[in-house]
């Protein structure tokens, strides 16, 4: 493994096991010896394969023309050489002209394709990014709000701050903490175009102003290191596979002495009073099920040792429970007919038996009695983490 | 700024920002290109659909106009840089002063951004040139930006090029 970092927030690396030969942040050289280092990088590299090296570039967030032309004429010179070679650049679809500039290498030279890196890149995406997915979101962040407001601040969040709400759904919370805590910037990331051409719309319905909707994939950010004092990212942790590379990026981009906010589920510890069993056989089942999706639905008490690994220091955990008694019951009651529709949906998808999901539904029928019930108790809890970056 | 533009497209392009700066400074810094590009691209972006993603792609654009005055221009005089906005185009207008004899190089490069065969002249250059020259990162800009390309010669020895980028709907 070779890695060379050079000044000018660049960086090469070759891995030789999978083949991928990686080029990220901003290159804009004035000559080409100033890069020499890299491009010999890519000749060694491009030596060492056999068959296909991948050139990826998802991370290139800036490259100039001097830098580009050198890069591909080792990449054209090689195919030239070796008719043995393939190489195949991987762009993303987040950052707009790296695939428009790439693209020409399949057109110039049959031995190079190009590929866009983008959708199916997490198991839940399908549920995640469908229209449908939308009022669920909604509703919880409703309910979730009445408690952040008053937590938010113990996590350092306060007034006059740089802001990032990373797999920022439909964008309410980045509202919402707007309006509370007047934040100098506020971005708000995700990889749902739906999900945020909803936000857009609703800001625009509102005279919302200034929340900087942007469309990414949160474990490969456009966003620069160190920018923000306070990075959230609720409820997303779990769903996403990879977690730790979510952390990671959470942690780039937050200044040294900011603070990452997460929050997180235990979904097997909702309750609810009448019915209390079917209720909590259902959420068990569902804790299970959910990881068929890779989705751990369980995330919530994990949160510290998360944070731990991924080298934040200071960290904070607390839970709340959001309760049918927070507000009008039937918010709750909203949530969980969301839920029950869904994850009976992901449930088929499973291919699990029809008596298995008909007792499936039940439970969260009865979690919604639950909460309708006027002596009834129920509750779905939740875990807010934060740690700060070390200075 | 020396500019002269047609006073129709004018009226319909709105002013966002308008950056001066010596020659000479400018010159002093190759990673002046960079800092300008990144930091007008951020304060022209905010307000698009994706600032992010606008202010990336934008800076991108710019900075390589930057490079070509940086590259092509001389100490004596300004550097002076002007952002207009109509619609889903941002118009970049940058002029700066360049040595006599030169300004006829631009005209051709930049009439050729304007052919039919731009984009086979701009493969061409990046499968057969070990770097970039003036003329091939003007059809970049063409070729992968949908960039509109002018020149405007009046305010000789200064040359200004007057660039048209529809980025706002190819980033949404
Ligand atoms: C359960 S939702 C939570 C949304 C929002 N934070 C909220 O609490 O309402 C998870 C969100 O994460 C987004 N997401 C998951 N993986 C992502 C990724 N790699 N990059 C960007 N967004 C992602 C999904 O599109 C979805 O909007």
């Amino acid at each position: 493994m070779i890695a060379a970092s050079l000044p000018q927030r660049f960086k090469v690396d070759f891995d030789p096991n999978s083949q991928i030969f990686s080029l990220a942040g901003t290159i804009r050289p004035r000559s080409i010896d100033e890069i020499a280092e890299s491009i010999q990088a890519l000749r060694e590299a491009i030596d060492t394969v056999r068959g296909v090296l991948y050139i990826d570039v998802k991370r290139l967030i800036q490259m100039n023309n001097t830098a580009f032309q050198a890069f591909i004429r080792v990449a054209l010179d090689a195919c030239r050489e070796r008719s043995d070679l393939r190489l195949i650049v991987v762009t993303s679809s987040v950052v707009s002209w790296t695939t428009r500039m790439f693209r020409h290498l399949s057109t110039i030279e049959p031995q190079i394709s190009v590929e866009v890196y983008d959708s199916m890149f997490y198991p839940g995406q399908d549920y995640f990014e469908d229209t449908s997915f939308i009022p669920i979101l909604r509703a919880q962040t409703k309910l979730t709000w009445r408690h952040e407001r008053t937590i938010l601040p113990r996590h350092g969040m306060r007034p006059g701050i740089a802001v990032a709400d990373i797999c920022c759904g439909i964008g309410d919370f980045a509202v919402l903490a707007q309006k509370e805590f007047q934040p100098s910037r506020i971005v708000a990331l995700d990889h749902s175009k739906p999900s945020l051409a909803y936000a857009r719309k609703v800001a625009a319905e509102f005279g919302v102003t200034g929340i900087e909707y942007t469309y990414g994939d949160a474990s490969e950010m456009l966003l620069e290191d160190n920018q923000f004092d306070f990075v959230s990212c609720r409820h997303s942790l779990q769903v996403f596979n990879q977690p730790e590379l979510l952390l990671k990026e959470l942690y780039r981009i937050v200044k040294p002495g900011g603070r990452v906010y997460i929050t997180n589920e235990k979904n097997s510890h909702c309750l609810g009073e009448p019915r209390a069993q079917s209720i909590q056989w259902t959420y068990n089942e569902l804790a299970r099920l959910l990881t068929n999706f890779e989705i751990d639905v369980e995330f919530g008490p994990k949160s510290r040792r998360y944070l731990t690994d991924t080298g934040f220091d200071d960290i904070l955990v607390e839970s709340f429970m959001v309760t049918n008694l927070d507000g009008d019951p039937q918010d709750f009651a909203d949530i969980i007919a969301g839920w029950e529709k869904m994850f009976a949906d992901m449930a088929v998808r499973n291919g699990e038996a029809p008596e298995f999901i008909e007792r499936f539904r039940q439970g969260f029928r009865d979690h919604i009695f639950a909460a309708l019930h006027p002596k009834g108790y129920a509750g779905w809890p939740i875990w807010a983490a934060s740690g700060r970056k070390p200075l | 700024m020396g500019a002269s533009v047609n006073k129709t497209t004018e009226t319909a392009f709105e002013p966002l920002l308008q950056f001066d700066m010596e020659m000479e400074d400018f010159l002093s810094d190759w990673h002046h290109c960079d800092h300008v590009s990144t930091y007008l691209a951020r304060m022209i972006s905010h307000n698009r659909t994706d600032p992010v993603r606008h202010s990336n792609f934008f800076s991108s654009a710019l900075n390589e106009l930057l490079e070509v005055s940086f590259r092509g221009g001389t100490t004596d005089g300004k550097i002076g840089l002007a952002i207009y906005r109509q619609g889903a185009t941002e118009r970049v207008q940058l002029s700066f002063p360049c040595p006599p004899g030169q300004a006829r190089f631009y005209r051709e490069a930049v009439s050729k951004t304007r052919e039919s065969d731009a984009q086979a002249r701009y493969l061409d250059a990046i499968s057969n040139d070990l770097a970039p020259s003036r003329e091939s990162v003007l059809l970049d800009l063409a070729v992968n930006y949908d960039a509109r390309l002018r020149l405007d010669e009046d305010a000789a020895p200064a040359i200004t090029l007057i660039v048209d980028l529809p980025l706002e709907g190819m980033v949404s």
